[in-house]
């Protein structure tokens, strides 16, 4: 175990990301020592726990130079079925929750991978019409009928306020135990490694003979499962649910990974860091607040991080060739 | 073959949209008649005018998602603006005036800094919706003067002509013009087709995507003066997501998401196809949210087809040619 | 495991068609255990569709390929993996994001239980880099490699693999002297372990030096089959060319003006060194060399695409901006670029479109454009160049190789230079036409423009050319007077860097 740990030590990019992370939490608690107690880090994972789980299932996606704009809409779809469903049979618990929600999120997955690695249409207008029609699903089924805790199987609410070690939600532990599994899976399996090599240079992978369709396919549906997943996960943080529900928040998912090193150009970044992107903004947002700056500049914060994080991988990423030029230039001379 | 289809997809959309007028009056009371009409004029009207930058956008190969935030943005600086006691046409200048720098900011980032224009606008998207917000939180201003809500409102004279209708048309026919008939246009629809090949013709990447994505923050600037007037509300959640929307359009209207491909009048007929679906499902009076569900299936429509149309014509073509 | 001198691949008129175009008309090649085999021919002879039908990314129309006496369909670059062929392409297509072990070692990585063994996949990889010679550490990422180390790692891959014939696309092409020698040693290695290497290649000199065979190829078929010893030279070079030189250029004499363009000691020390010469009116200077020593960098460096460090241009004795391409056209220089698909034309617009993209000035009025005036102007240069197309709003990627050079040529010629600088003109279009573009080059000169032309060809150097700049590896190593200069002096400048016999 410890060396299986020590192996998933996030090195480089990740390990830099977690200093910032605890750094920008030292400093919130500092501001706001209440930031740094059991409640405030129980807190800080629970509201991140949605967006980290979808940005781990994007990862992959990201990864191989493609995007899942559906995600939000999938939460929303997944969510409100649930709802629908355990409304209308009350002995409903959370283990068919748990299975039903993937479930129904793996079919837009499905949809998406069909359409994208199928028939190789760009991803970000798939999903973008995939968006559209998983939202208007919702709006149409829905028929504007909402619903709120009383109508929810109980225990999914109580599973979703069950709390580990003081500080651990059983939402982010689940986030996090999803996070590891997919990292070792994207390290130590060769379907991991050929989605890197894939968003690295697609065309060297068709030569190569990688399955580019099998798993650019199965990274959409994985992507959908896991917004599925999102979608109880929703719930369970709620316990409410109307067909608006996570509208628009599929950007905020993309920033999370991005932010996390999980570079929008393809073939680099983890799951790992793609948690902790979501942690970093949550973080940041709560930071913020502690020092009072108004709620109504999260959105603003929120971009401009993403924008440092692109700058900053950039700016790597030209120094690092540089130097490699000038090496080049001084072996010919 | 002695008959030669010139078959396109911004042809098609044309068709299409001829076909969705026909069986929608057909099947409704008074789909053409003037109100409704007016009607479907007036509720693209900022779709529209935002699709005139951002077609040129695409077209170069780059992407903003955030026309919606920066009309967001416009919109409140317009308000606040007002409401701190700026004149009226100050004010809608400041807006514009905004909205410009937020695209050549854009511009800046892509350009300049070398980034991803797909990760930019997302960080902008957020940044420029985040800024309104900041500025005016929950507040709204709806105070402004009954000239101007008017215009977003009203008709000409008596005819079921919306005031903001000839605004869009000398927009929509310089914007035509431009990417149609000038030097400029040509270096923009060259720019996508291949931008190293742009380099060897002598064009000045850098600074051309530069201007586009400017002139895409001025319109969606125009569109945020518009829509305030329109519904006689400054506030920074005005026109939530309608970015996707204005991209929607410009594909259903056979801009090619890979750039170098596109056509004004296609875009115009993809934002009328949308709205008159639209209009056609209300009076329809089937329940308005199954038109998230048409526009998504006709962005896929729209980027599915072109593709296995291009592909059998230039099969056609080329086995003309080589032989 | 094979012996030496064991048959292993034997193609027997192969044929393919793209299209129209013929590109193969029935080859034949046989390789066998332990033998560097060359593949020589022109620019256009076949070489990479022969390679590329070998590496399964296209299927033969006719004839027969056998591997070890066994039919072998090709079909698919996995299927050509199987049967032990590797492909080693000119630009090595890398991973790189993924570490040199790791791209050695892709889609097939070791296992240990579920997991995949990274410990093996470093140290497998070290050992192949030791068995080359080549000190890379495997650990690193393949951002930022040179060609030629990119080229190491994919023969690392190939040995891998367990392949038996490792082919090669011109892999000496972008490579230094040292860079080279390292890998004659690397296939000196492959050949003593019984393994069979192809290469396409043009540095003659290299090619005598390795080869055990030799084939030459020509329009499509295979010319001749012989062991180094069979032949030589003169003769493969004859074999190549298949023809009369003088037959083909028409070159004319015409009167040479004063200096036109001057290029004063440039340098970018990444490409190319103190590059210093004159072009006259009336005059075309070639600018010789392999592939690889610099010589398009200079054409790009003066058009204004790329910038040079130090040194000067000046165009009528005036100094030029460097670096930008927009003032070189106001100064009236054009650049045809070697690579027209990607930067010369605009692929999916019409051939109207393409022609009129730098003639915008004369197009239109005060500020739109005239099409009558686009027409006609396509009119015009579709007669004097007889470009063949059904219709001006044709995309150019619909037209054949040959017309669409001689749709970029409009394109500038429409600009009326005064300065044309022509990279690789004929590179890739038929031979009919070859003559075509040599013609329209020559009448360019002959209406008083001054032409820097760039070529890998030595006949049309030899032909077209007043005067003959020789670079290697970015240094500027001989100038040669049309009346001087021989096919020899050319080469020998070229692949030695001596200034001539």
């Amino acid at each position: 175990m410890n060396s299986f740990i020590s192996r998933l030590k996030p090195r480089g990019r990740e390990g830099s990301l977690g200093i910032i992370l605890l750094v920008t939490v030292g400093i919130t608690g500092l501001i706001n020592p209440r930031f740094l107690t059991g409640d405030g880090t129980r807190d800080l994972f629970t509201s991140t726990a949605v967006v980290a789980l979808l940005a781990i299932g994007m990862a992959p996606i990201i990864i191989m130079r493609h995007i899942d704009l559906s995600v939000a809409s999938t939460v929303g779809l997944t969510a409100w079925f649930i709802a629908d469903i355990s409304a209308k049979n009350p002995d409903f618990t959370w283990v068919q929750c748990f299975i039903i929600g993937p479930l129904i999120g793996m079919i837009v997955g499905v949809l998406n991978g069909l359409l994208v690695a199928g028939l190789r249409l760009p991803s970000l207008v798939v999903t973008l019409g995939t968006l559209y029609i998983v939202r208007g699903a919702v709006y149409v089924i829905s028929n504007s009928v909402d619903y709120n805790a009383q109508e929810m199987p109980p225990s999914l609410l109580d599973l979703g306020q069950k709390v580990f070690f003081g500080v651990m939600p059983f939402t982010f532990l689940l986030v996090i135990f999803a996070m590891l599994i997919t990292a070792w899976f994207m390290k130590y399996r060769k379907a991991g490694r050929d989605c890197y090599a894939i968003g690295s240079n697609p065309h060297a992978a068709d030569l190569v003979g990688l399955k580019v369709f099998r798993r650019t396919f199965l990274a959409f549906v994985f992507s959908g499962a896991m917004a599925g997943l999102a979608g109880v996960f929703y719930l369970m943080r709620f316990a409410q649910v109307d067909s608006t529900a996570f509208y628009g928040q599929e950007l905020a998912v993309v920033a999370a990974a991005v932010i996390g090193g999980v570079t929008i150009a393809g073939g680099s970044g983890t799951t790992i860091g793609a948690t902790i992107g979501a942690l970093l903004v949550q973080t940041i947002q709560g930071g913020l607040a502690a020092i009072g700056v108004d709620a109504f500049w999260k959105s603003a914060i929120n971009g401009l991080l993403l924008i440092v994080a692109i700058y900053a991988d950039r700016t790597l990423a030209r120094k690092s060739e540089r130097t490699l030029l000038a090496q080049r230039i001084k072996e010919r001379a | 073959m002695k008959f030669k289809l010139r078959f396109t997809w911004d042809t098609s959309i044309l068709i299409l949209l001829v076909v969705v007028w026909i069986l929608a009056s057909l099947t409704t009371d008074n789909f053409l008649s003037s109100i409704n009409v007016s009607q479907i004029f007036s509720n693209t009207s900022e779709i529209t005018i935002m699709a005139f930058g951002v077609i040129f956008l695409i077209i170069t190969g780059e992407i903003d998602l955030s026309v919606a935030s920066v009309l967001a943005l416009s919109s409140s600086m317009l308000g606040w603006s007002y409401a701190h006691g700026a004149p009226i046409w100050l004010a809608i200048i400041i807006a514009m005036v905004v909205g410009s720098l937020c695209g050549f900011i854009n511009g800046f980032l892509v350009t300049k800094v070398g980034l991803g224009s797909l990760a930019v606008t997302i960080g902008t998207l957020a940044l420029y919706r985040g800024i309104a917000n900041g500025i005016l939180g929950t507040n709204t201003i709806n105070e402004f003067p009954e000239f101007w809500t008017g215009f977003g409102f009203d008709t000409i004279g008596t005819s079921f002509i919306p005031q903001s209708l000839p605004i869009i048309v000398i927009f929509g026919i310089g914007f035509a013009l431009l990417l149609h008939n000038t030097p400029f246009g040509r270096r923009t629809l060259a720019i996508g087709q291949s931008p190293e090949a742009a380099r060897f013709a002598g064009i000045n990447v850098v600074k051309h995507k530069i201007i586009v994505f400017t002139f895409t923050g001025f319109m969606a600037g125009v569109a945020g003066v518009i829509y305030t007037f329109r519904f006689s509300t400054a506030q920074a959640d005005n026109g939530v997501g309608l970015e996707l929307l204005v991209i929607s359009a410009c594909l259903l209207g056979g801009v090619s998401i890979f750039g170098g491909i596109g056509t004004m009048w296609g875009v115009i007929a993809g934002v009328l196809l949308a709205g008159s679906v639209e209009s056609w499902l209300t009076l329809r009076e089937i329940n308005a949210q199954w038109r998230t569900i048409v526009t998504g299936i006709l962005l896929l429509t729209s980027v599915a087809a072109p593709v296995l149309i291009n592909k059998a014509k230039a099969a056609k073509i080329r086995a003309g040619n080589r032989s | 495991m094979a012996q030496q001198g064991d048959l292993l691949l034997q193609m027997k008129g192969v044929q393919k068609r793209f299209g129209g175009a013929i590109a193969l008309s029935g080859t034949d090649l046989s390789i066998r255990a332990g033998e560097i085999h060359a593949l020589l021919g022109e620019n256009g002879a076949g070489k990479s569709t022969m390679l590329k039908i070998l590496a399964g990314v296209h299927v033969n129309d006719g004839g027969t390929i056998s591997m070890a006496g066994r039919s072998f369909q090709t079909g698919s670059p996995q299927a050509s993996i199987e049967q032990g062929i590797a492909v080693i392409y000119q630009e090595p297509s890398l991973f790189l994001d993924l570490t040199l072990a790791e791209n050695v070692f892709i889609g097939r990585q070791p296992m240990k239980g579920a997991a995949i063994d990274w410990t093996l996949v470093q140290n497998e990889a070290a050992r192949l880099f030791d068995e080359l010679g080549v000190p890379l550490d495997p650990k690193r990422l393949a951002r930022g490699l040179s060609i030629a180390d990119q080229q190491v790692v994919e023969i690392a891959k190939a040995l891998s693999m367990n392949a038996n014939i490792i082919l090669m696309d011109e892999p000496t092409a972008a490579l230094s002297a040292s860079e080279v020698e390292r890998l004659m040693t690397v296939m000196q290695s492959l050949k003593a372990a019984n393994k069979a290497v192809i290469f396409v290649s043009h540095r003659l000199d290299e090619v005598f030096m390795i080869s055990d065979f030799i084939t030459v190829m020509r329009d499509g078929a295979t010319v001749s089959e012989n062991s180094v010893e069979q032949t030589d030279m003169q003769k493969v070079i004859k074999e190549m060319v298949g023809r009369e030189l003088t037959e083909l250029f028409p070159k004319t004499e015409h009167d040479i003006g004063d200096v036109v363009l001057e290029v004063k000691d440039i340098t970018n020390p990444a490409y190319f060194r103190n590059i210093s010469f004159k072009v006259r009116k009336g005059e075309i200077v070639a600018l010789a060399g392999l592939v690889g020593s610099g010589r398009s960098e200079v054409a790009r460096a003066i058009f204004g695409i790329d910038k040079y460090d130090s040194g000067s241009v000046e165009v009528n004795g005036e100094l030029l901006q460097k670096g930008s391409p927009i003032v070189s056209m106001e100064r009236k220089i054009a650049l045809v670029p070697e690579d027209r698909r990607q930067q010369g034309l605009f692929m999916i617009a019409g051939v109207d479109r393409n022609i009129a993209m730098e003639s915008f000035d004369r197009l239109k009025g005060k500020i739109f454009l005239n099409f009558k005036k686009e027409r006609t102007l396509t009119e015009t240069w579709r007669d004097k160049l007889s470009i063949k197309f059904e219709s001006a709003s044709d995309p150019v990627d619909s037209l054949s190789g040959g017309n669409q050079q001689k749709t970029v040529l409009a394109k500038w010629l429409a600009t009326n230079p005064d300065i044309l600088i022509v990279d690789e003109p004929t590179r890739g279009i038929d031979v009919g036409t070859k003559a075509e573009v040599h013609k329209l080059i020559d009448a360019a000169a002959g209406e008083g423009k001054a032409v820097l032309m760039i070529s890998s060809e030595l006949p049309e150097v030899l032909g077209m050319a007043d005067r003959i700049i020789v670079m290697r590896e970015g240094h500027q190593v001989a100038e040669l007077s049309r009346k001087d200069a021989t096919q020899e002096k050319v080469i020998a400048a070229a692949t030695t860097g001596s200034k001539g016999a």
